[in-house]
């Protein structure tokens, strides 16, 4: 069993959330397959994903998906949020969690979308990940406990 | 001729075919390049990729859908 702790701040409305860090990148699969034919690939980039119930995907932003060159598996998927819908590309890519022994996630779909104007994190880890956790939400004292 | 839209050929190819396989093979993957359709239906998304990778390799993109008559739409919060 794997543990990791994570904080925030419940009563700051400014604070984006519980939020960890993350790579994301292309599978080991596609780097072997891809540098078989000269692709190259860049080094992995660690960037800050939030923990959001709210998505039933892991999504990352759409300048990110591109410039770590993740593979397209699928593009202008409909996805319905407050106020409107928007349109999602779709990577399959691998996510692991450097600060945490928490283990890796080999092989999934990543939807790709637009982050307007967020400037706390470029990644939001959805309930596709999170039902591989046990996840104690603690609001009064401010921290997450994760399970893996 | 190339398109515009990423996987526009491959999304096409999926619509042509999206009422027989919707009835044959509700919920699997497909995998889709070009014109060319791989043959096995797939439980899983990641074994699907790693087929499509094995029969196509990394140098160009190529479609993994799951089949669904309607497309559903989820919603994000």
């Amino acid at each position: 069993m794997h543990t990791f702790q994570v904080n925030w701040n419940p009563f700051d409305p400014a604070d984006p959330g519980p939020c960890i860090k993350v790579i994301v990148a292309n599978t080991d699969d596609t780097i072997e397959a891809g540098r078989a034919v000269g692709l190259e690939y860049p080094p992995a980039q660690v960037v800050t994903a939030l923990i959001d119930t709210g998505s039933p995907f892991t999504i990352v932003s759409r300048v990110f998906a591109r410039n770590r060159g993740l593979f397209l598996t699928n593009a202008a998927i409909p996805i319905r949020v407050i106020g409107g819908e928007c349109r999602c590309d779709e990577y399959c890519g691998s996510v692991s969690f450097p600060d945490s022994n928490l283990p890796r996630i080999q092989t999934m779909r990543i939807l790709a979308a637009d982050f307007n104007r967020e400037a706390f994190f470029s990644c939001l880890i959805g309930r596709d990940i999170l039902k591989n956790w046990d996840i104690r939400f603690e609001g009064r004292a401010g921290r997450v406990s994760i399970k893996a | 001729m190339e398109l515009a839209t990423p996987l526009a050929m491959e999304l096409r190819v999926f619509e042509e075919h999206r009422n027989e396989w919707s009835q044959t093979h509700p919920g699997k993957y497909v995998v889709i390049r070009g014109e060319t359709v791989l043959e096995t239906f797939f439980e899983e998304y990641a074994d699907a990729f790693r087929a499509g990778l094995e029969k196509f390799g990394a140098s160009r993109s190529f479609l993994v859908k799951q089949i669904w008559r309607d497309e559903p739409v989820y919603f994000i919060a």
